[in-house]
């Protein structure tokens, strides 16, 4: 599907409605059956795709609505991490996990998530997937020698997902790692282990680097100078990094270490409530346009706007989206289009 | 008729409380027997027995509830509440016969009421509270006394030195920390919101300042210390009191109820906050759940009839006169109802003689105007799965109001420390009464840390509380907020 130039994309999560977070605490209680829970979460993911397609976003996701969280969903799934089910009563809580014993290999189910995405959207689609990094900082590790070992461990059993997510008909794929930040001196292993992900996976890589959006707030602070150089060694086709909230003070390291994966730029910030206006959005376009030529630019929220209200996220979607505009429709005068 | 033993205070005048619960029972059995209480009414009366360990406060010995539907209208339920601390037992039977003639009469007139029925949150008490803060000077040198000593405890806990120190220690360690890991911001930001004197800021100050230069670390020169209070005569006080920290100081007025909207450049940077004695002054709602139906208490001051004789006779005023005066009061100052030292006079006699009826209305399960600004519906339905039957409960909606403006100033690694008086899980309802009393020209109430609890849940950070270790029998809590992992 083709794309326009400067196009623009979801991080993932769009805004979690009170109704659901409702639910989702009376399935936990035994007081809603796991089949009207999926059926609420397919209604709310259907109305998720329909606001981004109605904000004009050029790649979409299905709102992760159905998650939990960006651990739970995938520590669920994967074969040989033990989980007590008993250790949270509110949904975005982590459950308590560990693992034990070699992963064993297996598919996840996130196949069903493509197939859902293409039967209910016409525009380009994309799947977030938590990365090995992020994985291994959340569940006990009883059994691997080493972080960096249990890391690539996962990263096989997520390589054979990834593979299973193509052939279910997936574009673009996205590698959620926003522990990094956290713990920068992981970086050479987590990015060796991302690389093993994504061996062979024929499709768009997108790697999401932020400072962490766990109850709409940043779970570190500091600069993305830590990513540098050990980032210019991912196997990405894009990394997308929050700079709405932040500034742009970073964006001089894409011209310094001129990598050559594109920049997913975040241009709303997903962590306040006051939209910002298409000018705005345009003008820290204008501004990552001095450092990224715009064949290598994609437009996106800072994270998932899953803690925003429904009216708000909709809005700064649809703000981006006519920044976006604003700043293509400069270029086309000067005859840049996306070929 | 159903008899509640609320509260009652273990260990004080055991012998006087068997006397006045049996006098209660035993002069009610006899109304009944006399034909005062009628079958219908005996179904649905409920009456209460407490302990109000304030001395002051605003309730009579005996008092009278009714209840309303959503729409106004009388409910069945109707209460007899009484204050064992206050009751005479000479008195006590006559009062219950009068109490059980009011119910059935359902008015008693004899009062001069200030305000009309409505929630805590907008009685009259919020008007007094504001009055005496921008007056205080004038209250303080008409009883003789800085409103310190009269607090129940007869000091704040806010300045102990060592509560200071470790503070001080507290944060260093932190910064410390950050610094090994390379990621010490370059200004560190703390804040203080209520700053009074400015004495708790400079003693910390001072002590930070020593710290730092004893561990050579240098902090100090990145410190970047806000003093926030709604009162710029009291920031202006305050920062007197730490000129000595001229340029590590800055100062913002600040709605306590948002320090957020007056700091918002500094969203997730601020990597210390610290509050002592706020919470309790601010606004609350009161709830609870009789026979599964929850109801708001709502309240309408006024001066009994004898009392409000007494201050007629005192000022040489008519009793029409009163509500009038009070208002003018609100707006001007004392001096509205007498120049100097008898305006001041009549504030003081006034609020002394100053009382609130009580009411409970049913709440109509899915109205929202209950919940506070900033929080949602779920915060409060966690609370009420936890709440007790029969027993009333705070909804501190200025301190969870407070409280949730402020969490999005701090740094990831940033902390909020509340000294206060806190209801830390809502049991503790059953045991003792939680306010409001009565000070000085003023109130105070216990802060449901419980609702603290669930709003900090829901927004990342785990909320404990640790009793105040400084000064034996201190009633005072530390709460300190901990990143949600």
């Amino acid at each position: 599907m083709d794309l326009p130039i400067l196009p623009t994309a979801v991080i993932g999560s769009y805004s979690m409605p009170a109704w659901l977070e409702r639910a989702k605490n009376d399935y936990l209680s035994r007081k809603l059956s796991r089949h009207d829970l999926d059926e609420m979460h397919d209604a709310a993911r259907k109305g998720a795709i329909k606001d981004q397609e109605v904000a004009g976003v050029d790649i979409v996701t299905d709102g992760e609505l159905q998650r939990d969280n960006m651990i739970d969903y995938f520590v669920e799934r994967l074969p040989g991490v033990q989980i007590d089910f008993g250790s949270k009563r509110f949904y975005y809580d982590f459950y308590e996990s560990v693992v034990r014993s070699k992963l064993a290999s297996g598919p996840l189910g996130l196949a069903d998530e493509v197939r859902f995405l293409r039967r209910f959207s016409g525009h380009r689609g994309k799947v977030a997937v938590s990365g090995p990094h992020t994985l291994v900082k959340r569940v006990q590790n009883r059994f691997y020698p080493t972080e960096e070992a249990f890391a690539l461990d996962l990263a096989r059993v997520l390589n054979a997902e990834l593979r299973e997510l193509v052939r279910a008909g997936a574009t673009d794929i996205q590698i959620d790692e926003p522990y990094y930040s956290g713990f920068p001196e992981d970086l050479p292993w987590a990015i060796r282990a991302v690389n093993a992900m994504v061996e062979s996976v024929d499709a768009t890589i997108h790697l999401h680097i932020c400072y962490g959006n766990r109850y709409g707030k940043p779970s570190w602070e500091g600069s993305y100078r830590y990513l540098f150089p050990a980032i210019l060694d991912a196997n990405v086709n894009l990394v997308s990094l929050e700079f709405a909230r932040r500034g742009d003070e970073d964006l001089q390291l894409f011209k310094e270490f001129n990598p050559s994966f594109s920049l997913g730029l975040g241009v709303v910030d997903v962590k306040i409530q006051d939209v910002e206006s298409p000018g705005f959005v345009a003008d820290r376009i204008r501004r990552a346009l001095e450092v990224v030529p715009p064949e290598k630019l994609v437009v996106n929220p800072d994270c998932g706007c899953m803690h925003l209200p429904r009216e708000v996220a909709f809005s700064k979607l649809c703000a981006m989206v006519e920044g976006a505009r604003l700043v293509r429709s400069e270029l086309g005068k000067q005859g840049l289009v996306r070929k | 008729m159903i008899l509640h033993f609320n509260h009652i205070s273990r260990g004080k005048s055991a012998k006087s409380l068997n006397e006045l619960t049996g006098l209660v029972a035993g002069s009610l059995t006899t109304l009944a027997e006399q034909g005062a209480v009628d079958a219908k009414m005996l179904r649905a009366l409920r009456v209460h027995l407490d302990w109000i360990h304030y001395k002051t406060n605003f309730r009579e010995p005996v008092m009278v509830r009714r209840t309303t539907m959503p729409g106004g209208q009388p409910g069945p339920l109707a209460e007899i509440a009484v204050d064992l601390r206050q009751a005479d037992p000479l008195q006590l039977p006559q009062q219950l016969a009068h109490a059980l003639q009011t119910v059935r009469a359902g008015t008693d007139a004899d009062s001069v009421h200030l305000d009309s029925f409505a929630p805590w949150r907008h009685s009259i008490i919020w008007k007094f509270n504001k009055l005496f803060w921008q007056w205080l000077t004038e209250w303080e040198h008409a009883s003789g006394r800085g409103f310190e000593a009269a607090l129940p405890s007869g000091s704040s806990d806010a300045n102990h030195p060592q509560a200071v120190a470790d503070s001080v220690a507290e944060f260093w360690r932190l910064l410390k920390d950050l610094e090994s890991r390379h990621q010490l911001p370059s200004e560190i930001v703390a804040l203080e919101i209520g700053v009074g004197s400015g004495a708790r800021a400079a003693a910390w100050l001072d002590g930070f300042k020593a710290l730092d230069e004893q561990q050579g670390t240098g902090y100090y020169p990145k410190l970047r210390f806000w003093l926030g209070d709604y009162s710029t005569a009291t920031l202006e006080r305050a920062l007197k009191a730490v000129e000595a920290h001229a340029a590590q100081v800055s100062v913002v007025a600040m709605d306590a109820l948002n320090p957020f909207k007056s700091l918002p450049s500094q969203r997730f940077k601020v990597m210390y906050v610290h509050l002592t004695n706020v919470y309790d002054n601010l606004q609350f709602d009161e709830l609870v759940r009789r026979d599964g139906r929850h109801y708001i208490v709502e309240t309408r001051g006024g001066i009994p009839g004898a009392a409000a004789d007494g201050l007629c006779a005192e000022f040489g005023i008519t009793r029409a006169e009163i509500p009038a005066i009070v208002e003018r009061m609100f707006e001007e100052g004392p001096s509205a109802a007498g120049e100097g030292a008898r305006g001041v006079a009549f504030w003081r006699a006034l609020w002394g003689a100053f009382r609130l009826e009580e009411r409970l209305r049913a709440l109509d399960d899915f109205e929202e105007d209950h919940v506070p600004p900033g929080l949602t519906r779920l915060h409060l339905d966690d609370l009420l799965a936890e709440a007790p039957d029969d027993i009333r409960f705070h909804v501190s909606r200025g301190a969870a109001e407070s409280f949730a403006n402020t969490l999005p100033l701090l740094h990831p690694r940033g902390y909020l420390q509340v000294q206060d008086i806190f209801v830390t899980s809502m049991d503790e309802y059953r045991q003792a009464f939680k306010g409001p009393g009565k000070l000085d020209g003023s109130l105070v109430v216990w802060v449901n840390g419980a609702l603290l609890r669930a709003v900090g849940a829901r927004a990342g950070y785990d909320v404990h509380f640790a009793p105040f270790p400084y000064r034996p029998g201190s009633k005072t809590n530390i709460l300190y907020t901990t990143q949600r992992p």
